[in-house]
C-alpha cells in the first residue's frame, strides 16, 4: 500500500512538472508575451521596467530555470495588470468562489444520493420517470441559459428573489448562485447513483440477502449502499471540470467575484502570468483529487491494491 | 448401443411477450422522429444560411444579413408579440439585428464546430485506445494515466489559456475542445479492444503471422467501430454544449460572428425588456442537445445495446 502511494505521488508530481514544461511553452509558442503587455499609453521606458520586473529580459533558459524555481517555492509570480502577487489576488476572491460552490457541492452530492437511490429502488415509477426526467433536461439544457432565464423569472418578473450580490449576508442573495452550480453537478451524479445501485442490486448477493428475508430497508441501506456508492465515488475526479466551468459561468452572470472572474478577466485583459499560475494550480488539484480517490478507491477494493501498483 | 441424444430444453418465457402497447409504440416512434427531424433542420440551416460557399452570400434561408443591424428597429419584439413587426420573426436586438438570421448562422458555428471536433478527439482517441488496449503493459499504463488526468482536467481553463496564447476564435474553440476530448474515446476504445485482444479470431490472425499493426487495424478497429458510432453520436450534443458554453464566456466565437452561446450572453443586458434575444438562442441549443442525446441513444439500441446505461 505505502509503495502504492509512493509510485502515485511520484507520477503526479512528474505530471504536474510536465503540464508547467507545457504551459511555458505554450504560451511563449504562440507569441512573445511582450506583445501582450505592450499597450500604445506605456513610454519605452515603462516597458523596459515591466520587462525587467517581469524577468522577459532573459533568455528562455533562464526564464524557464527561473519559473520552475519559484513554482518549487511556491511563489506564482505577479500578475501584470495588477501588478501584485497572483496569490494575494487568489486570496481575495477563493473566499467568495467558496462560498457558494462549497454548499451547492454539499447540497447537490446529497440531493443525487437521495434521488439516484430512490429512483433505483422505486424503478419504472413516478419517481423513477421523474428523476430521469430532470436528468434529461439537466445535461441538453445549457446552464448559463437556465441561470439567466431563472434571472428574468425570480427576480424580474416576480420579483420574489433579490439579483445576488455577494456583499449582503442574506441568504435570498445565495438561491440563484448555488442554484445554478447544483444544476451542473447534480444531473450526472443522480444518473450514475442510479444506474450502479441498480446494478448492485441485480447482483447474486443482494438476492441472497431478500432470501434469507432481511427487510427490504436493510437490504438497501446496509448491504447494496456500500457497493453502489463506489462507483460514484471513483468519479468524482470528472466533477472538476464541470465544477469549474460551473462556478466561472455562475461568478460571470452574477457579478459574483470569486475566482471563476478573476481569471476570465485575466483572460480578456491578457493577463498571461495569471492564467498561467492558475493552470498549473488546476493540474495540481486534479492530480491531488485523483490520487484521493485511487487511495480510497485502493482501501475499499483490495484487488486494486495489488494489481495496479 | 447406446445413443446419446441431446435433450434441449426449450424454457417458454414467463410471460408472454405481447408486444408493446399502442400507445408506448407511438411514443417510440416519437422519440426518433422528432429528434431526428430537429437535426435534419439544423443540418439543413446550417448549410443553407447562406451561399457564400458557391459566392453567394445574398441568397439563402436566412431572412436578413446576421451582423446588419437597422438602427431604428432595435429591441422589437418577436412578431406574435404586440409592437413586433413581422420581418422579424424572432425579434431583434439591441443593434437592430434580427433573432432568427443570427440563429440560422449560429447554426453553422455550433454545427461545424461540434462535428470537427468529434472528427478530430475520435481520430486521437480510437488510435490510442487501440494501442493502449491491445499493446497492454507499460504502453497501456502510461496513456491510461494521461486518460485519467486529461478526464479530470477542466477545458475551460485550458480554453483560458489557448484564448491568451493565441487569442479567442473559432479555431481556439476547435483546439480547446480537442485537446482534452480524445481522452473519453480512448477510454472506451481501449477497453474494447482489451476485450478483442483475448478472442479467438486475434489468437488465429497471430498464430498466421500478422503484425501487431495488420491485426490492430484490420481485427479490432473493424470491432470497436460500432460502439464508436453510438459514442459520436451521443457526443455531438456534449460539444454544441461546451462551445457555446465558451462563446457566452467570451472565449469562443466572438463577435460580430453569430454563434448561439455569445447570443445569449448578448441578451443579458437588455433582460428586463427584450427577453428574446437570450431566450431563443438558448432553446435552440437545448432542443439540438436533447434531439442529438435521444438520436445518440436510439444509434446506441440498434447497433450496441451492451452499452445501454440503465
Amino acid at each position: 500500500m505505502t509503495r502504492f502511494i509512493i509510485i502515485r505521488i511520484l507520477q503526479a508530481f512528474v505530471a504536474v512538472l510536465g503540464i508547467a514544461v507545457i504551459v511555458f511553452f505554450l504560451i511563449r509558442a504562440a507569441g512573445d508575451p511582450l506583445d501582450l503587455i505592450k499597450n500604445p499609453n506605456m513610454t519605452q521606458e515603462q516597458f523596459e521596467a515591466v520587462k525587467t520586473r517581469l524577468g522577459l529580459d532573459k533568455s528562455y533558459a533562464e526564464q524557464f530555470w527561473i519559473y520552475l524555481t519559484d513554482l518549487a517555492r511556491g511563489d506564482l509570480g505577479d500578475s501584470i495588470l495588477k501588478e501584485k502577487p497572483v496569490s494575494e489576488m487568489i486570496a481575495q476572491s477563493l473566499p467568495n468562489t467558496l462560498k457558494i460552490t462549497v454548499p451547492a457541492f454539499v447540497i447537490a452530492m446529497i440531493l443525487a444520493f437521495f434521488l439516484g437511490i430512490m429512483a433505483a429502488t422505486r424503478r419504472d415509477t413516478f419517481w423513477d420517470q421523474g428523476v430521469k426526467f430532470i436528468a434529461v433536461l439537466g445535461q441538453a439544457l445549457p446552464g448559463f441559459w437556465v441561470a439567466i432565464m431563472a434571472i428574468l423569472v425570480f427576480c424580474v418578473y416576480w420579483g420574489v428573489l433579490p439579483v445576488p450580490n455577494p456583499t449582503k449576508q442574506s441568504l435570498a442573495h445565495y438561491v440563484l448562485p448555488v442554484g445554478t452550480i447544483i444544476f451542473f453537478t447534480l444531473p450526472g451524479m443522480m444518473r450514475l447513483v442510479r444506474s450502479s445501485m441498480l446494478d448492485v442490486l441485480d447482483t447474486e448477493y443482494i438476492k441472497l440477502a431478500r432470501i434469507k428475508g432481511l427487510p427490504e430497508r436493510m437490504v438497501i441501506w446496509k448491504h447494496a449502499l456500500r457497493n453502489a456508492l463506489i462507483t460514484p465515488l471513483t468519479t468524482i475526479g470528472m466533477l472538476i471540470p464541470t465544477l469549474v466551468l460551473g462556478a466561472v459561468i455562475t461568478e460571470q452572470i452574477f457579478n459574483w467575484p470569486g475566482m471563476g472572474r478573476m481569471i476570465l478577466e485575466s483572460t480578456f485583459a491578457k493577463d498571461f502570468a495569471v492564467v498561467q499560475s492558475i493552470t498549473i494550480l488546476t493540474a495540481i488539484l486534479v492530480l491531488v483529487v485523483n490520487l484521493l480517490v485511487d487511495i480510497s478507491y485502493a482501501y475499499v477494493d483490495p484487488q486494486i491494491r495489488y494489481q495496479r501498483t | 448401443m447406446f445413443s446419446i441424444t441431446p435433450t434441449i430444453e426449450v424454457k417458454k418465457p414467463e410471460k408472454q411477450y405481447t408486444g408493446l402497447s399502442r400507445r408506448a409504440r407511438i411514443v417510440r416512434k416519437l422519440s426518433l422522429v422528432v429528434p431526428l427531424t430537429v437535426m435534419v433542420l439544423m443540418v439543413i440551416m446550417a448549410i443553407f444560411a447562406d451561399l457564400s460557399w458557391i459566392g453567394l452570400p445574398d441568397v439563402g434561408l436566412s431572412p436578413k444579413a446576421p451582423n446588419d443591424g437597422v438602427a431604428r428597429d432595435k429591441l422589437l419584439p418577436p412578431a406574435f408579440m404586440e409592437g413586433g413587426k413581422s420581418e422579424y420573426l424572432l425579434g431583434t436586438d439591441r443593434l437592430g439585428r434580427d433573432v432568427l438570421s443570427r440563429i440560422i448562422h449560429g447554426a453553422r458555428v455550433s454545427l461545424s464546430v461540434s462535428l470537427l471536433v468529434i472528427a478530430i478527439t475520435a481520430a486521437i482517441g480510437t488510435a490510442l485506445g487501440v494501442i493502449a488496449g491491445y499493446m497492454g503493459g507499460n504502453t497501456d499504463g502510461f496513456i491510461m494515466r494521461v486518460v485519467d488526468v486529461a478526464l479530470s482536467f477542466p477545458g475551460l481553463v485550458l480554453a483560458m489559456l489557448l484564448a491568451v496564447s493565441i487569442g479567442p476564435g473559432y479555431w481556439t474553440v476547435v483546439f480547446a475542445l480537442s485537446i482534452l476530448g480524445w481522452a473519453g474515446y480512448a477510454r472506451l476504445v481501449r477497453g474494447e479492444a482489451l476485450r478483442l485482444r483475448d478472442s479467438d479470431f486475434v489468437a488465429q490472425a497471430r498464430v498466421n503471422g500478422a503484425s501487431s499493426m495488420r491485426i490492430m487495424m484490420k481485427h479490432i478497429f473493424p470491432n470497436v467501430l460500432n460502439s464508436l458510432i453510438v459514442i459520436m453520436t451521443l457526443s455531438v450534443g456534449m460539444m454544441i454544449l461546451a462551445e457555446s458554453a465558451l462563446s457566452f464566456l467570451g472565449i469562443g466565437i466572438t463577435a460580430p460572428q453569430a454563434s448561439w452561446g455569445s447570443m445569449v450572453s448578448d441578451g443579458r443586458t437588455d433582460l428586463d425588456r427584450a427577453w428574446w434575444i437570450s431566450a431563443f438562442p438558448g432553446i435552440c441549443i437545448g432542443l439540438v442537445v436533447l434531439s442529438g442525446n435521444f438520436l445518440g441513444d436510439w444509434i446506441r439500441d440498434k447497433l450496441d445495446p451492451r452499452l445501454r446505461q440503465q
